[in-house]
């Protein structure tokens, strides 16, 4: 176990230089004059000219050779400094603690909302291959997973927001703005983990140890918890790993759908307002949630399944 | 308390009215054990499952079979299912794929408990390590089953019957699987189970097993009771033609097959000094062996003697860690052919055997005519090309491994345990036409096997590489 995470530990290392790299070589490419936007950004596309604009690559060094930017850059992550948010000035470091707060507990909700359902109703549905709710189910999940995570919040701001009226459909002010984001995003991963438990619960179900499980004369619904749900969570749990790029990726879309004040919200924002250091802390601070989280379901894989840890060891 | 279970014309239908059990009339109990023999598809499993009252729905029940007089037939499938555990058991086959691999052995013993018998959770953790201290388990209470033996987790489903406390135990097929040192260990769990007074059902195409058990022998064949009567006098004096067939395929009661009386032939293999360990343990080392055509080589030992592996690396399969391997005469990889222990893991699951026999022909540019010839030899029907391995018999498709190996004019073929998943009617028939074989093709055979018996009747030379793994010398009995 100290070896798995040790290697996990070595690759947060990886992906934070991957992605600092990558997010700084994006941003050099992106089309566009930084220095023009980020003056329009402070001070207002009508106030800006030339002027400005040439005070501000002088002021922040973007007339620097790109190497050089690049080496400083890296440096600074080293130091774990992530340098000034170049709009509004303040540390990134700051702003990203204060947006991914926001951004976790969406996450986290989304998560738990997910793994009500989707596990739920896969165990139903396998258990019962072939069943209406079966077939339903499918249809549902597949549906639900065609269907782009920006398409499904707006039908929900429109059915629950605009028309019934019963969630508020934009911004930040409790609990009640997170139900429909959550959802969303809930749905999504609910969709695909669904399928996964209802493949592994019906191939359980078939199994030698399922049938001797009720031949020793324990009632169905013991049989189910104590032998069926364990086993087929195996594989979704190691799927749940899969499924954090889902959630990563879905953050961004959904909270610039609903105005929601997360880390996604923040790097789209960062990315139109060229503001470099913010979007390559918030780049750097959801891969490394990505790997972190991965460190969990690993853990948890290794308590559920024996096998993994005694064979290792 | 002691029980009796008597089964009065019991046939199984299918729901079209197909006939697959009739007429099934015998009685055990309490000290008075009952072994059910008959090859795969004779129905003997069909007639535990009724007697456990797990047949799925399509299958329908006539007759009786009375518990204690009760007629269970009668009762309704719920109340059928209230008996499992509390009256039944059943001993699964393969008992390592019927424990949960994700739950030590003792919860798994400790949860029938609160189900059963209302205990608490902590009773039942200390009932639970008596049940397995009964089976002589308890030093690996906490283990999980992919770390027991296939001996071990036999005897943790028994440790589950005790806990359960039925007095009724149905062992399905209890040494599939198991070689023959752990089938005498299971036989004497099973006659331990009968002493303490429970009423025993074994089904088996074991006969070895099935003379080990004391009690009544009923054969069973395409659905039908053919012979029942005392063990002895089923085994020694058989009255139907099938149950002497079965005895007679008994390899104690084969003939000693035609030795090689020719002068020996030229080498096909020769090893020399060859030693492989797996990890700290090594398998055999320093050893000599030199397989000639038309020869019988048969390696004898126990389960991870090294036997298969042995094979393997003559065939060129896995490496030795030292030694050579001299092949004379530089032939291609595919003149040393392998037949596998398991027939159906040999074909592909969802071609018919007419498809996969045209692959080999154009692979090998084989003519039709020497196809059927082979089959004639092999006394395999043109028809059953039409099928899937999984729809014909499993010495059937062993044979046509062993047509599909012969038809590259192999010089040498090793047969892995080649028949050990057959029964004996087969397993005879297989052998006596893979010795045919080798003898007029004259081929170099070696043959895997842990059965001392069988490998006395048919071998040239045996090597025991049970005694081999220290020293390196090679065994020859004449």
């Amino acid at each position: 176990m100290k070896q798995l995470i040790a290697t996990r530990l070595f690759q947060l290392v990886a992906v934070v230089l991957i992605v600092g790299s990558i997010s700084f070589a994006l941003m050099y490419f992106l089309p566009g004059d930084p220095a023009l936007r980020i003056a329009a950004g402070r001070y207002g596309p009508d106030m800006m000219d030339n002027a400005i604009s040439d005070m501000v690559r002088a002021e922040l060094g973007l007339d620097q050779p790109v190497l050089f930017r690049f080496l400083a850059w890296m440096g600074d992550l080293i130091r774990f400094d992530l340098g000034h948010s170049l709009v509004s000035g303040a540390p990134v470091l700051h702003e990203i603690a204060l947006q991914l707060g926001y951004t976790l507990w969406l996450a986290a909700l989304a998560f738990v909302l997910a793994l009500v359902i989707g596990p739920l109703v896969g165990a139903i549905a396998g258990l019962f291959p072939g069943s209406i709710f079966d077939r339903v189910s499918l249809l549902v999940a597949v549906a639900l997973r065609a269907v782009p995570p920006f398409v499904l919040a707006i039908v929900f701001m429109m059915v629950f927001g605009v028309t019934l009226r019963w969630f508020p459909t934009a911004g930040f002010g409790g609990w009640s703005n997170m139900v429909l984001p959550s959802l969303t995003l809930a749905l999504g991963l609910a969709a695909m983990s669904s399928r996964v438990m209802r493949d592994a619960m019906s191939e359980v179900a078939a199994s030698p140890y399922f049938a001797h499980g009720r031949y020793k004369g324990l009632s169905d619904r013991t049989v189910v918890m104590r032998h069926g749900i364990r086993n087929a969570s195996l594989p979704v749990v190691t799927y749940l790993g899969l499924q954090m790029v889902y959630l990563v990726e879905g953050v961004v879309v959904v909270e610039s759908i609903f105005a929601f004040p997360g880390i996604g919200h923040a790097l789209v924002h960062a990315i139109i307002a060229r503001d470099v250091p913010m979007v390559q802390g918030t780049a750097l601070a959801m891969g490394g949630l990505f790997v972190l989280l991965n460190i969990i379901v690993d853990l948890m894989c290794l308590r559920l399944d024996p096998r993994l840890g005694r064979r290792a060891a | 308390m002691s029980s009796e279970i008597r089964l009065e014309n019991l046939s199984i239908k299918t729901r079209d009215g197909t006939v697959l059990v009739r007429d099934v009339s015998f009685a055990f109990g309490s000290g008075n054990p009952i072994c059910l023999i008959g090859e795969t598809g004779s129905g003997k499993s069909l007639v535990m499952h009724a007697v456990m009252g797990s047949l799925p729905d399509e299958l329908i029940c006539e007759g009786a079979i009375l518990l204690d007089g009760e007629n269970l037939l009668a009762l309704s499938a719920a109340a059928r299912r209230a008996l499992w555990g509390r009256k039944f058991s059943l001993l699964p086959q393969e008992p390592s794929r019927s424990l949960d691999p994700t739950m030590t052995i003792r919860s798994q013993v400790a949860e029938i408990y609160p189900a059963l018998h209302r205990a608490s959770w902590n009773d039942a953790k200390t009932r639970a390590m008596k049940d397995l201290q009964s089976v002589g388990l308890d030093h690996a209470a906490r283990s999980f089953p992919f770390e027991l033996s296939g001996g071990m987790a036999q005897r943790a489903s028994i440790a589950m019957a005790h806990a359960a406390g039925s007095m009724v135990l149905l062992a399905d097929e209890p040494t599939k699987g198991l070689d023959r040192a752990l089938c005498d260990v299971v036989a004497g769990m099973i006659n331990h189970e009968v002493s303490l007074g429970r009423a025993v059902m074994v089904i088996t195409h074991d006969l070895e097993l099935a003379m080990q058990t004391t009690g009544m022998i009923g054969v069973m064949r395409n659905g039908v009771l053919v012979e029942l009567g005392k063990a002895d006098s089923v085994l020694h004096a058989p009255v139907d033609a099938y149950t002497k067939s079965l005895v007679a395929a008994l390899p104690s009661q084969w003939e000693a097959s035609s030795q090689n009386t020719h002068e020996p032939g030229k080498p096909v293999i020769a090893a020399r000094s060859l030693g492989k360990s797996f990890g700290e343990r090594a398998l055999f080392k320093e050893l000599d062996l030199t397989l000639r055509s038309g020869e019988i080589t048969v390696a004898l030992g126990p389960s991870g003697c090294g036997k298969s592996t042995l094979g393997n690396i003559l065939l060129g399969l896995i490496k030795a860690d030292f030694g050579t391997v001299e092949r004379p005469g530089n032939l291609p990889a595919f003149k040393y052919q392998k037949i596998y222990q398991d027939p159906p893991a040999a074909f592909i699951p969802h071609q018919t055997l007419g498809d996969a026999f045209g692959d080999l022909r154009k692979r090998h540019g084989i003519d039709g005519a020497s196809i059927n010839r082979i089959f004639d030899d092999l006394g395999l029907e043109p028809g059953l090309l039409a099928r899937r391995p999984d729809a014909i018999s499993g010495g059937e498709l062993q044979r046509f491994a062993i047509a599909r190996a012969l038809l590259l004019k192999p010089a040498m073929l090793f047969a892995d345990e080649a028949t050990s998943r057959l029964d004996p009617v087969s397993q005879k028939r297989v052998i006596d036409l893979l010795v045919a074989q080798v003898r007029e093709r004259n081929l170099a055979l070696m043959l895997v096997t842990h059965d001392h018996v069988l490998a006395n009747k048919i071998a040239d030379h045996v090597i025991d590489l049970s005694s081999l793994s220290s020293n390196g010398e090679q065994r020859t009995a004449a």
